[in-house]
């Protein structure tokens, strides 16, 4: 079959002036959601092909640091005829402030979407201000 | 003839400076834009590998449940259908920020070689789904034995 020359698109490559990245391969800025319930803050970041052992969250000082780290010996035997998309680790950070507390954040990992889920601190918390009658 | 002193706002200057900026401007107006999401290309992106025995079609579908994906082949064409539902109830959640996409996605694909339907296996796993799709005999590559005269 005849190598059909098509761009690659997808991910946002980063590169290593824009952050410090290191190990072997490209990197790649994964796609996330943020949304806010009263009780927390919930980061979803797309993973595809990160299983959850080869995930690392640091936290340094207001920096919540994600990186995935992917695999592709699957590849090793295989000819690769066709390509759509770039395949590399993942890495993004964000800022948090002292509305999280910093020791409740869980992250859970399924079917290549890690959720992370940041408690917020109890003096951001809603409350309800009892009204006193006279 | 003496030297004439090198002046950078001189005429001839001036003209290879616009010289070089319509370059530029030919070079990012021919320059294909960079795409940061998936809306230029047919969705799921696919990568499509072949080894001797099999041929192997990759797609990158996080959070997808099994069920809700469709994988067929008829005759020597491969049918990825599916849908990446949306869970939350956006009555109770406040969105921050937005980036990934939800819905309904279909795609079809050539394959490049003759293929088993019968023998078509796919998996899931850490999101990425693969299509296995063992070779038919014809399109395997024989030896051909060479006689001795």
């Amino acid at each position: 079959m005849e190598k059909k020359e098509l761009p690659v698109v997808g991910k946002k490559k980063i590169s290593s002036d824009r952050c410090v990245v290191t190990g072997k391969g490209n990197w790649y800025f994964p796609l996330s959601d943020i949304y806010e319930t009263p009780d927390n803050f919930t980061i979803l970041i797309d993973m595809p092909g990160v299983g959850s052992e080869n995930i690392n969250i640091e936290l340094q000082d207001n920096e919540l640091i994600v990186n995935g780290e992917i695999s592709q010996e699957a590849y090793t035997d295989e000819k690769v005829i066709y390509n759509e998309y770039n395949i590399g680790h993942y890495h993004r950070h964000f800022v948090i402030s002292d509305a999280i507390n910093r020791d409740k954040i869980e992250a859970k990992m399924s079917d290549g979407i890690l959720a992370i889920i940041l408690s917020k601190a109890e003096h951001v918390k809603p409350r309800k201000i009892e009204v006193k009658a006279e | 003839m003496g030297l004439i002193k090198w002046d950078k706002t001189g005429h001839l200057d001036n003209l290879s400076h616009i010289q070089r900026e319509m370059s530029e401007l030919f070079d990012f107006l021919s320059s294909t834009p960079q795409a940061e999401g998936y809306t230029n290309v047919e969705y799921p992106p696919i990568i499509v590998s072949t080894n001797e025995e099999n041929v192997f079609v990759r797609a990158e579908l996080p959070g997808i449940k099994v069920s809700d994906l469709d994988v067929r082949v008829v005759n020597d064409i491969l049918t990825i259908k599916g849908e990446r539902k949306f869970t939350l109830d956006t009555a109770k959640v406040t969105y921050l920020r937005r980036e990934r996409d939800y819905g309904t996605f279909a795609r079809s694909l050539v394959l490049p070689e003759k293929v088993d339907a019968e023998k078509v296996t796919a998996s899931y796993k850490n999101g990425v789904l693969t299509v296995r799709l063992p070779k038919a005999p014809e399109s395997k590559p024989k030896q051909v034995i060479i006689k001795k005269s």
